[in-house]
């Protein structure tokens, strides 16, 4: 492999300039009434949680899907279920462990159109340590000003392959694996 | 033994009622007891959604007990007369509603901490208030004295059966017996 001076500064600018490029609308997201909620199984009785920070980044234009593209940071830490106790097993050593990795992401670069509104992204999700490929169904619905949207979708994501549920947790019969995700957006067009 | 309950005797639906509760009641105490002595982790969830599927199968028993009751119109009447007859009267009252209040507590205590309520796992019951951390501090000690309440009265009751079979030498005991027939 070539790895002479010359390439390794040339290939960074080439895919900086790529990106750079026709900019599809980037948005900014309103934290106060945009939410990122779970909904996860115990004893086999459904319970939401949210996580209460977190950081999208949303560049997206349906009709430029081609430079569309998320990234989601979110703070494991502010995980949050309504109760105390269950709030430190999630963000202990065997679910999120949140000294260790702080953040969760979720990445996508790949969008197709689904319906007349309807899209579906396919990304990767990083929780812990584990990467995986995870597809995203949404909606987007601009305001009528064409200002605004709301960007809204749910996906099911297995906690065992991130890992999420160490040791004794690996039990499936008394936590769920499957975890539903959900995300409400409001976005706002950012200023050019 | 009829399963109706007759003038004289409870019926074995009755009975069976009766005595289940009481047995579910002190298998509650000992789980609740177990639970608070284990680290939080899977044991924990494992035992506490066991206190809490016991908690709402003992909330349908009191229901059915109570309307079991409501459908006997010929039913058993609390013997004597004057202030004891009311005594029991009350008693009996302040058991049925004490048997309902307690699991719905403990209902309304795991809504207030946003955690689900199931059937041994087969279906989950709505959530009886909003999720509310404070509101579940108060419940803990709301589901906490109405058991001591509970025991109190079950205390009461079980000390004025005694008086009847030994003081009173009537049958207010023996009606209830899972086996009991009556001498007289």
């Amino acid at each position: 492999m070539n790895t002479s001076p010359l390439r390794l500064i040339a290939l960074p600018l080439l895919a900086a300039a790529a990106t750079a490029a026709p900019a599809a609308t980037a948005w900014v997201t309103d934290a106060a009434s945009s939410k990122l909620t779970f909904v996860a199984t115990q004893a086999g009785g459904e319970f939401e949680g949210r996580f209460a920070r977190f950081t999208p980044s949303i560049v997206f234009d349906p009709a430029d899907l081609a430079h569309s593209r998320f990234s989601v940071d979110i703070a494991t830490g502010a995980a949050e279920t309504g109760e105390h106790d269950r709030d430190n097993i999630l963000k202990g050593k065997d679910f999120f462990a949140v000294e260790r990795w702080p953040q969760a992401r979720f990445e996508a670069r790949v969008f197709r159109a689904t319906g007349p509104a309807s899209y579906e992204a396919a990304g990767k999700l990083t929780l812990r340590d584990v990467t995986r490929d995870v597809r995203l169904p949404f909606t987007f619905k601009r305001g009528a000003n064409g200002k605004s949207a709301v960007l809204a979708g749910t996906t099911t994501v297995r906690r065992l392959d991130f890992g999420v549920g160490q040791g004794e947790w690996i039990d499936t019969q008394w936590v769920g694996n499957d975890v539903r995700i959900h995300f409400d957006l409001n976005l706002k067009q950012a200023p050019p | 033994m009829p399963l109706r309950n007759t003038a004289e005797n409870y019926g074995s639906l009755a009975k069976l009622l009766h005595w289940s509760i009481v047995i579910l009641i002190i298998v509650q105490y000992f789980i609740a007891e177990a639970a608070d002595e284990l680290p939080d982790g899977l044991e924990k969830l494992q035992v506490l959604s066991r206190h809490k599927s016991v908690g709402m199968l003992l909330l349908m028993l009191a229901v059915v007990r109570i309307l079991w009751k409501l459908a006997n119109k010929g039913q058993p009447v609390p013997v004597g007369t004057g202030a004891l007859k009311k005594a029991a009267a009350a008693g009996h009252g302040l058991l049925y509603l004490l048997l309902l209040l307690q699991p719905i507590s403990g209902w309304a205590m795991s809504a207030a901490a946003n955690y689900p309520v199931t059937f041994f796992g087969w279906f989950q019951f709505p959530a009886l208030v909003g999720a509310h951390p404070g509101l579940h501090e108060i419940l803990e000690d709301v589901h906490s004295v109405l058991f001591y309440s509970l025991l109190a009265v079950a205390v009461l009751h079980i000390f004025a059966a005694l008086y009847h079979h030994f003081a009173m030498k009537d049958d207010v005991l023996k009606r209830m017996l899972p086996l009991g027939k009556r001498t007289g």
